[in-house]
This record gives structure tokens, C-alpha cells and sequence, in this order.
């Protein structure tokens, strides 16, 4: 029952990433010669020890180890900033609800229908030295930074395509948590602090942390928004991934890079797995 | 029910149930409720309901669904604000505070235990949140397994909620409720989603703690034999107000209005009036229980049937037999009525002819009784 999938999977994902990891480590053959012949700066492996060459040009390029860090800040930021908000609005709509509850939750999705290409477009307008928000400020006088092309509206823009997910996933893990479990706390004598942090939020933990995941690694991920929005250096690992395979062709360089992402990728994504076993353990599936 | 004992100053393990059992402090206070109130979508609720608890009493709230049995607990509780009236535990007037700060705790329908908590930090979170003294970790420690100790349900303390039984979660939920040392406990259909034998059972031990601990409680419940078996008085509900509030066996013998009658045990409910043995129509109802009615088979193929008529009552057939345990059920034909009957031994079948006499009834006039009839 289970052997189609798992042989789509392995022939379509599992031999890629095995060829590309041969290609990151020096292994030029087979699959891996055409591009080994296009691509400069191609390490090769001395017969079958791999060789770490291309690990290495990255690793003591400052060019790489801050798009690194640009990457990894980013990323921590706006998944912060989006779980945070989504969060907020799904306690205000369980808590209060009423027109501003869903007006909240139904803004908070719009960026779901709307193209990111679009959007950053419209984010690099907004903030441009150009752009409406100075315009704005200029009319009374004052100057607002121009924060176009700055890692400010990478920030922005990953949190505007990151948040409609993770508000719907939030929102519903917050809606499920029964009435009578938040009258019990109160009954117990919590405030509504208490009632959110003790039982609210732990009892929603599963959907949050998997909406946490979720985001970090599209956000990890993310091409359009960083490219389109960001400085030329430093940005993010998916737009200088992009430039090391076309622009600076090194191919095996890039391949390095999506593994250094893919490693943390595979670490968040450890959460994810950690978070739905104890989701079963709960239920006392396990 | 004089004294009321505490869970504070217990020692753990089995001991500290002794401990629990012994050690008197304060009383629990009465719960008085005056004039409630409420609407809600335009349609009144709660109608001026009454209502006064006896410290130490245990009260059920009994009536059909949608009643306003539960509306009332969840405004005792301070789940949901009156429109109008006051609620008063011990002489405090609590009507105007929020859940967190009124001296009850509630055992839920569906026990709402956290699942995320074990089974002890599922007892201990009330006490963790006290401000005013602050517990300490080994007092919190102490009153836990205290109140687990009085439930059975130590060798559970480090289980998740979900690892354990119905009937494990529902004294769970009421040691959560206790370890608070409520001067009111309120439980909302509290033994709704256990099996009858485990329903059985579980009352036992709600009656039994409730009587040890003197505490004063108030039991939602829509199932009649729960609160007969339970209650030192029990407050009948309709369409929001209280029909008739008095210990169970006065619900039983001697119902206040025809709702009532009907409500708490079986009925037959006729329209018209008892003469002479006989259901004639006419204005008013009459309601006769089925153990009122005694039927006699006849035996002797109508030999003696004017004999039996005098004595025994009109002739009879019976049309159906439902067995229901120690007794069994009878759908008997009269001539003026059809009546039904509770027999015990020899059971007579389908189709079998004899008398029935009716000894006692009721005769209510506009819903309410007027008297108790007993034949002659």
C-alpha cells in the first residue's frame, strides 16, 4: 500500500538529494559530469574520498557567512513576529470575538490571495525613497528612512506571506480548545493571563509549534520576497543560491549552500516530528 | 453533617485521607439565591428563581432539558451574569465576581480536566494560583495527594488525564474541586458520561465524600433516580422556575403540580376523575401511580367474576408485559381506561384477563394538586 509513494518519493527526492550531495562532495561522475564540466571552481574527489573543497570556499567567504547570518536572523524575526501575531489574533477572536475579532482574521488571510511577486513589488513601493510612506511624512515635514532594498522589508515581507497560514492554523488550534477547559481554569481562580499562558496556549501548543515550523522553514526558503525587496549583500541563502548557480556559475557552491539550509531545514523540522508525537502522546495514541 | 473537615492539614499517602477526614475547621457556608434573572435572544430563561441551601445540604437541580437548570449553576458559579437578583454563599454576596474569585468550585459535564497537566497537576493548579497565603511547593505537594487520597486515586498522580478511565477523570475533577475546600461544590450533570453500573458507584462516593467534608452542594442532573438517591432535597426545575423543592420521597408521595408528578417517577395520567373505583371524564387530571394499580388474574375462568369485581376492581386484560428487572410492567385494558401497572412475581401474559383496582391518586386541577385520594 505504502511502496508507490515511498518509490515516487525516492526516485524524484531521495536519488536528487543523494546526487547532490555526491556533487557537493566532489563526486563529478555519472549524472553529476555535465554540470561538473559547465560549473567553475568544481572540486573534484580523489577516486572515492570526498573532498570538503567546496565547504570550505564557503565557510571562509564573508560574502556566505553573513548571508548565513542575514538568513537565520531573518528568518528567527519574522517567524517570531508572525507567530506572535497570529497568536494575538486568534486569542482576540476566542476571547472576544465580536466585527474586530473577524475582520482581524479575515485581513490577516487576505495575503494569501494575493501573488508574492505583487506583493513585494508593492511592499518596495510603499517604503521606497520614493515611495508613499515618505511621501507621506514629507507633507508634514518629517523624513522617514527609506527602507526599501534593506533586510527591513525582507522582514515585513516574509511576515505579510508567512501570516495568513499560520493565522488560519493558530486560530483553529486556539478555537479548539473547549469552553469548559478555559471555565474550569477560571474556577480555579486564574486571571485571564493565567487561563492563556497556563492552559490556552499549552493546550493550542501543537498547531502553534507546528505553524513555528511551517513558517521558519518557508521563510528559510524564501526566494521572491528576499530577491525582489532585499540588498544586493547581505541577503538571504535562496537569493545568493540563485546567484552562485547562474550569475557567478558555481554550481557545486550552490549545492553546498542548499545543504547548509536544508541542515537546519532538517533541525526545525525535528521539532515538527517532536511536536506531533507529543500531540499523540496527549491523546494517548502512543 | 456538623462539622466540616479540611484538606490543609493532611500528610500524604493514605494516611493523609484519615488526615482529611478528621481534621475539623470551618463550616461550609448556606447558598441563598434570590429573585434570578435572566433573558437571552428575547427569551426569559431564568424567571425570579428562589432558592435557598442549607449548609452542608446537598440539592440537586432536577428538570428536562433546556429548563434553565444549567443556566442557573453557571450563574452560581459566576460563569454568566443575571439579568436581575443576588446570589449569596455563607453571607457574602458574590453576584457581582467573576469565577476566580467566588468561594465555589465546579466538577464539569465533561470533567475539562487540562490534558496537558498530569493527574496531580491537574489537583494542584488552584493551589498554585493562590496569592493570598502563597503555597509552598510541599503544602501544594501535601493537599494534592491529600485530595487524591480521598478520591482512590494516588497511584495515578502521574498520569495524563487521557491514560485513565471515565470514572477516574470524574473523581479527578471532583478532588480538583475539593482541594480548593469550596464552601460551595457545584457539579454540572456530573455522572452524565459514565456507564449506569459505574454511575451507581461514582454517586456512592460523591454522597459519601459530600458527607464526610459536610460541604455544601448543588447537583445539576436531568436523571431523576441520580437525584432521588443523592439529594437531601431536591429542587424541581420548568421553563425556568422551580415547580416544587422538597426532599425526594415528598416529591414522590405528594407532588406539587402535575409536571412534577409526571417528571419524577411513572404516571398515568388521565383526563377526568376517580369515582367509585372508576376513571369518569370530566375537568381536571388524574394521576395514578403504576404500583397504585393492583391487578389480579383471573384464575378461575369468571367463575367468581362478580366476587372479583367487587374486590379486585374492573375487569382487565392485559396487552403488553415489559420485563424491566425485579418488577415488570403491565399495559392493562379497562373499560374506562388504560392503565399501567408495576408487578412482581408470577407475571401474567399477553392477553390474559383478570381486575384492576385502583388504590391511590392524585387529582390536580389547573397543573396543580388539589388532593390525595386513597380508595375506600
Amino acid at each position: 500500500m505504502a511502496l508507490p509513494p515511498i518509490v515516487l518519493i525516492a526516485l524524484f527526492i531521495g536519488f536528487p538529494i543523494l546526487l547532490a550531495l555526491g556533487f557537493s562532495l566532489g563526486f563529478t561522475g555519472g549524472l553529476n559530469h555535465t554540470i561538473s564540466v559547465i560549473g567553475q571552481n568544481v572540486h573534484e574527489a580523489q577516486g572515492a574520498s570526498p573532498t570538503f573543497g567546496a565547504y570550505g570556499d564557503l565557510f571562509v567567504d564573508r560574502r556566505f557567512l553573513g548571508d548565513l547570518g542575514v538568513t537565520v536572523i531573518v528568518t528567527l524575526v519574522s517567524t517570531t513576529a508572525v507567530v506572535v501575531l497570529a497568536t494575538g489574533i486568534g486569542l482576540y477572536l476566542k476571547f472576544r470575538g465580536g466585527v474586530l475579532g473577524k475582520i482581524l482574521s479575515g485581513l490577516a488571510v487576505v495575503p494569501l490571495f494575493i501573488p508574492v511577486v505583487i506583493a513585494s513589488w508593492a511592499i518596495l513601493g510603499f517604503y521606497s525613497a520614493d515611495g508613499f510612506l515618505r511621501s507621506v511624512f514629507a507633507l508634514a515635514g518629517l523624513e522617514f528612512p527609506v527602507w526599501s532594498f534593506s533586510m527591513v522589508t525582507v522582514i515585513i515581507g516574509s511576515v505579510w506571506t508567512s501570516l495568513p497560514f499560520a493565522t488560519l492554523l493558530v486560530t483553529s488550534g486556539l478555537q479548539a480548545v473547549p469552553q469548559a477547559m478555559i471555565d474550569a481554569a477560571r474556577d480555579a481562580g486564574a486571571s485571564f493571563w493565567r487561563v492563556v499562558t497556563s492552559v490556552v496556549v499549552p493546550m493550542a501548543g501543537v498547531p502553534i509549534i507546528i505553524a513555528t515550523t511551517f513558517t521558519a522553514i518557508g521563510i528559510l526558503g524564501s526566494f521572491t520576497v528576499p530577491y525582489f525587496t532585499g540588498p544586493n549583500s547581505p541577503n538571504m541563502l535562496g537569493v545568493d543560491m540563485s546567484n552562485y548557480f547562474s550569475a557567478f556559475n558555481q554550481p557545486q557552491q550552490a549545492v553546498v549552500m542548499a545543504f547548509v539550509v536544508f541542515i537546519i531545514a532538517s533541525g526545525i523540522a525535528a521539532v515538527y516530528v517532536w511536536a506531533n508525537f507529543r500531540s499523540a502522546k496527549e491523546s494517548g495514541a502512543v | 453533617m456538623t462539622t466540616n473537615q479540611t484538606l490543609s492539614s493532611s500528610a500524604p499517602g493514605a494516611v493523609a485521607a484519615e488526615a482529611a477526614a478528621s481534621t475539623p475547621t470551618r463550616r461550609s457556608g448556606g447558598l441563598d439565591v434570590r429573585g434570578l434573572h435572566k433573558v437571552l435572544g428575547g427569551r426569559t430563561i431564568i424567571d425570579s428563581l428562589d432558592m435557598t441551601v442549607q449548609p452542608g445540604e446537598l440539592v440537586s437541580l432536577l428538570g428536562p432539558s433546556g429548563c434553565g437548570k444549567t443556566t442557573t449553576l453557571r450563574m452560581i458559579a459566576g460563569f454568566l451574569a443575571p439579568d436581575a437578583g443576588s446570589i449569596k454563599v455563607g453571607d457574602r454576596e458574590v453576584v457581582h465576581l467573576g469565577p476566580e474569585q467566588r468561594p465555589s468550585a465546579m466538577v464539569f459535564q465533561n470533567y475539562a480536566l487540562w490534558p496537558h497537566m498530569t493527574v496531580a497537576k491537574n489537583v494542584g493548579f488552584p493551589l498554585k494560583l493562590r496569592k493570598a497565603p502563597k503555597l509552598s511547593k510541599s503544602v501544594i505537594a501535601e493537599r494534592v495527594e491529600a485530595a487524591l487520597a480521598l478520591v482512590n486515586l494516588v497511584h495515578h498522580k502521574d498520569s495524563r488525564p487521557a491514560r485513565i478511565s471515565g470514572g477516574e477523570q470524574q473523581r479527578t475533577a471532583l478532588a480538583r474541586a475539593l482541594v480548593q475546600e469550596p464552601e460551595l461544590l457545584l457539579l454540572d450533570e456530573p455522572l452524565s458520561n459514565l456507564d449506569a453500573k459505574l454511575r451507581v458507584k461514582v454517586r456512592e462516593d460523591i454522597r459519601e465524600i459530600q458527607q464526610r467534608l459536610g460541604i455544601t452542594t448543588l447537583i445539576v442532573t436531568h436523571d431523576q433516580e441520580e437525584a432521588m438517591s443523592m439529594s437531601d432535597r431536591i429542587a424541581v426545575m420548568n421553563q425556568g422556575r422551580i415547580e416544587q423543592f422538597s426532599t425526594p420521597s415528598e416529591l414522590y408521595s405528594a407532588p406539587a403540580t402535575e409536571f412534577v408528578a409526571t417528571f419524577i417517577g411513572s404516571l398515568n395520567r388521565l383526563e377526568g376523575r376517580v369515582e367509585d373505583g372508576r376513571v369518569v371524564g370530566g375537568e381536571g387530571v388524574v394521576g395514578i401511580r403504576p404500583e397504585d394499580v393492583v391487578f389480579v388474574e383471573d384464575t378461575d375462568g369468571g367463575v367468581n367474576g362478580a366476587r372479583h369485581s367487587a374486590v379486585d376492581g374492573l375487569a382487565a386484560t392485559v396487552e403488553r408485559v415489559v420485563p424491566r428487572g425485579h418488577f415488570a410492567e403491565l399495559y392493562l385494558r379497562r373499560e374506562d381506561a388504560e392503565l399501567r401497572a408495576f408487578v412482581t412475581g408470577a407475571l401474567p401474559s399477553v392477553g390474559a384477563r383478570g381486575y384492576a383496582r385502583i388504590e391511590k391518586w392524585l387529582d390536580f386541577a389547573d397543573g396543580k394538586l388539589v388532593r390525595q385520594e386513597v380508595a375506600q
